[in-house]
């Protein structure tokens, strides 16, 4: 129906508009800050999205993506003198070649040795990274990382309002791409293997094959989004790849409902904001993450569609996209 | 090579070993019977030795360590039965209760971490050794706590194995982990023996936790890399069988001091992955593993 | 409402799964020393009747009296305990197990426990050839080892009643006659017994009374030497289809 489909492209328009506005009206540093740190878990919360909820791939290794990106990033600006713009990429690519070497096992198997796999593939990535501390600063983590400059524009001394562009540019397109993905031949065909992987064998869909670029694909915009956070904080420091990081994550991919690429974008900017807001607080700085832990669990008690589900109660127009 | 160095990595190999296969068996015990994995089997391990330390250190409660041991396990019985009722039980007629309950002890894991952090602070703490002094093993010097835990391992072990396969409720658990719906015709409580199980899982990685705390420092994080290693073995196992878990725990723990030797502290944990891998490039299901359940 | 005499009385019951009944207001009733069979296709509820008796699923609506008892707290092992036991259709059992560990452990309750001794004999004694595979594995059991040792099972449990689902599903002539004989057994020792089966001729050779279920309900019911014979309930549930 052409009323919805308006309805639609209205309500993008609008976000559009608002998040191209928000520096112009916001000129604290530390919100644009939290805006650019938002932005940056949104893509790994929607990418995790794309192999986690959509695929059905038990991939507990997406933080490590990220991570690979971070490290990458800002080995080939520092060490290497690539150009950022360059080493962001770089780092999208290194991520999508850690996740092909994951996948090497993990189109083989199932169910919790995915889980396994996965989880002890983040690990080793962090050991490996302390290991290696003559070339990564060990625990001490990489410091004076070269940002980025466009056409001569200084990123540094502009109160943040460059890099507010560029994450938010960057959220824009990888949103874009991750639902484009979703919606092709390819997005369904990996949905039609997570939710009956026999008959989808029958079918002739190989299941390999998908699930190994289902999770290239997702660990790219991590490793992209690894890349912005390593040229935009200028350090990439072993605590990327914490177990904490990895909840909150988590939780922003479960409050938005898995299989829905929007609603972790969403989560992640309403709980980057009250994650770092509880940080400010005292005695929480740590203790904050025992609060999202909680908070992970009673989502799974009680909205296990994430929250975002009360507003697809809401009446649409178009016919729902869930398909169960 | 010398006959010493030889001695000395069979020695580190099975320390490693033990303490792993200690950590294993209470993964693969709650996996067979309950069909969940227990990501926070690591913090518990490091509570574990939290509850021990603050029951016997001068600046604790100073208690003889005896009973400080037997308070910390009883201890983590009950937050066994406390994790089982509030993050797993919910979900057991879940469709999604693997993935679910990977997630909410994951959850449980970073509670946990934190909430020790919090309450004890992050600075480092040691307990007194169970078995103070060095003792020869096999021509190789070590503490006679790693002795302990090398002696006392396969003991803990043995029994649990007796238990299951001989006791009537040790028998209950494998039932209900095999066939959860005809061990209720036969009259058996499903649920008490799933909260039996979780809470001897988590007692048995308190228990490790005490007898690791005295080689190595007490951290928060201290059961993170002892659970990572874990997490490999049972890959490397399979999870379906405990004489599985156990066997590949000695395995993974001889392969380790060797790789240390070799490539050293550095490189072992990649190597490690690498061979990892290769095995599961031949054997998805692990080398002695089951069907996936 | 309750009547003494009876071992089971299920009156008007509910059951089915996920969003949907498969019975429909089920009420039959078994007594005290009765042997009782249930006879109808497949999908019509008659496992289900079972599974919702032993509270394997929980039933929606209706009343299952035990001995008198209402059912309706209570929770399977409650119910084994009280000495209704299941033994359900085609059970795997539990795979890894010995055929005496399984035994052994099936008298679990501690009323099955204090019989455990003489209950094993009796269990053996009824089938030699679990005597024989005493050390080998259910899973390496054949069908109608298999099929033994789950009613061996359900012995171990000190039955006050026995509800067998077709426990002669896919085996041969030969083994069913063992079988048959078997149960002929159980329920000469005065056990009332609930019957499940396919094969006409087995279930009218060893029960008093039978149901025919259709559909989530009782349809009719028959007694032994009745009217109604073999061909007749054949062709009531299969119309033409009875002879090929």
């Amino acid at each position: 129906m052409p009323a919805s489909f308006n309805l639609k492209t209205l309500a993008i328009a609008a976000v559009l508009i608002l998040g191209l506005l928000v520096p112009v009206v916001i000129e604290d540093t530390y919100i644009r800050h939290l805006f650019i740190i938002a932005f940056i878990y949104a893509i790994v919360a929607a990418s995790w999205d794309l192999s986690l909820g959509y695929a059905g791939v038990f991939n507990f290794g997406h933080v490590a993506f990220f991570g690979v990106g971070v490290y990458t990033t800002a080995l080939c600006a520092k060490l290497l003198g690539i150009d950022p713009w360059i080493a962001m990429l770089l780092g999208g690519a290194a991520a999508s070649a850690a996740a092909a070497i994951v996948a090497l096992p993990v189109v083989r198997l199932q169910g919790i040795y995915v889980v396994l796999v996965t989880f002890a593939f983040s690990q080793l990535v962090l050991q490996f990274v302390i290991s290696q501390s003559q070339i990564t600063g060990g625990t001490q983590g990489l410091v004076r990382v070269p940002t980025i400059e466009l056409f001569g524009y200084n990123f540094l001394r502009d109160y943040k309002f460059g890099y507010y562009y560029v994450a938010f540019a960057l959220l824009v397109i990888s949103t874009l791409c991750l639902r484009y993905i979703t919606r092709t031949d390819f997005g369904l065909s990996i949905r039609a293997l997570r939710d009956n992987e026999d008959y989808s064998l029958a079918r002739g869909i190989p299941i390999g094959l998908q699930r190994l670029k289902v999770l290239m694909a997702s660990a790219f915009f991590a490793g992209i989004a690894g890349g912005f956070f390593a040229i935009y904080l200028r350090v990439a420091s072993p605590e990327v790849f914490n177990f904490s990081t990895m909840a909150l994550i988590l939780s922003m991919v479960l409050v938005g409902g898995t299989s829905s690429i929007y609603g972790p974008v969403i989560a992640a900017l309403v709980l980057t904001f009250i994650s770092e807001g509880l940080a400010n607080v005292n005695g929480l700085s740590e203790g904050r993450f025992m609060l999202v832990a909680v908070a992970m669990v009673l989502v799974l008690l009680f909205f296990p569609k994430g929250l975002i589900s009360i507003i697809d109660r809401w009446p649409r127009g178009r016919g729902a996209r869930r398909p169960d | 090579m010398t006959m010493d160095m030889v001695s000395a990595i069979l020695v580190s190999g099975l320390v490693l070993g033990s303490v792993y296969a200690l950590m294993a068996s209470g993964l693969s015990l709650v996996w067979t019977t309950l069909g969940i994995f227990n990501f926070a089997h690591g913090s518990l391990m490091a509570l574990g030795a939290y509850f021990a330390w603050t029951m016997s250190d001068a600046a604790g409660l100073n208690l003889w360590l005896g009973a400080g041991v037997a308070v910390a396990v009883a201890g983590m019985v009950g937050v066994g039965i406390l994790i089982e009722r509030t993050v797993i039980r919910p979900f057991y007629d879940d469709k999604d209760i693997l993935l679910i309950t990977v997630m909410t002890t994951l959850a449980v894991m970073i509670f946990l971490e934190k909430g020790i952090q919090l309450l004890w602070g992050a600075r480092l703490k040691q307990l007194e050794p169970l078995a103070p002094g060095r003792v020869n093993l096999l021509g190789t010097t070590i503490s006679a706590q790693e002795t302990l835990i090398v002696v006392l391992a396969p003991l803990l072990l043995g029994g649990l194995w007796v238990f299951l396969r001989y006791s009537n409720i040790g028998r209950g658990i494998r039932a209900v982990g095999q066939n959860p719906a005809a061990a209720k015709l036969i009259g058996v409580d499903v649920s008490k023996l799933f909260i039996l199980t979780f809470a001897l899982s988590a007692a048995l990685a308190g228990l490790t936790g005490i007898l690791l705390g005295s080689v190595r420092f007490i951290t928060p994080t201290f059961g993170a890399e002892p659970l990572v290693k874990a997490l490999i073995i049972v890959i490397f196992g399979g999870l379906g069988s405990l004489s599985g878990t156990i066997a590949a725990a000695y395995i993974i723990g001889v392969v380790e001091a060797v790789l240390i030797f070799f490539v050293g502290i550095y490189w072992a944990p990649s190597m490690l992955f690498a061979l990892l891998i290769a095995v599961l490039m031949l054997r998805p299901q692990g080398l002695f593993g089951k069907s996936v359940r | 409402m309750t009547n003494p005499q009876r071992a089971l009385e299920i009156e008007n019951l509910y059951a089915g799964y996920d969003a949907f009944d498969v019975l429909n207001g089920m009420s039959l009733h078994v007594g005290a020393s009765e042997r009782v069979g249930l006879f109808g296709p497949n999908g019509h509820g008659k496992t289900t009747l079972l599974n919702a008796v032993s509270k394997l699923i929980r039933p929606r609506s209706g009343s299952v009296r035990f001995m008198g008892e209402n059912l309706e707290q209570r929770s399977p092992q409650d119910i084994v305990a009280m000495g209704l036991v299941h033994v359900s259709q085609a059970n795997r059992l539990f795979p890894d197990m010995e055929i005496m560990e399984t035994l052994e452990l099936a008298a679990y309750t501690p009323r099955a426990r204090k019989q455990r001794k003489a209950n094993l004999e009796h269990v053996l004694d009824l089938f030699p050839r679990l005597a024989e595979r005493r050390r080998q594995e259910a899973k390496t059991l054949s069908g109608g080892e298999r099929q033994m040792l789950s009613i061996g099972v359900g012995l171990m449990c000190a039955p006050r009643m026995l509800m067998l689902d077709e426990p002669t599903l896919g085996l041969s002539p030969k083994l069913k006659d063992e079988l048959a004989a078997a149960i002929g057994k159980i329920s000469a020792e005065g056990i009332p017994l609930l019957l499940i089966e396919q094969d006409i001729a087995f279930v009218l050779s060893l029960v008093d009374r039978m149901y025919l279920i259709d559909h989530g309900e009782i349809t009719r019911e028959v007694e032994r030497g009745g009217a109604v014979d073999h061909e007749e309930i054949m062709d009531m549930y299969f119309g033409g289809h009875a002879s090929s």
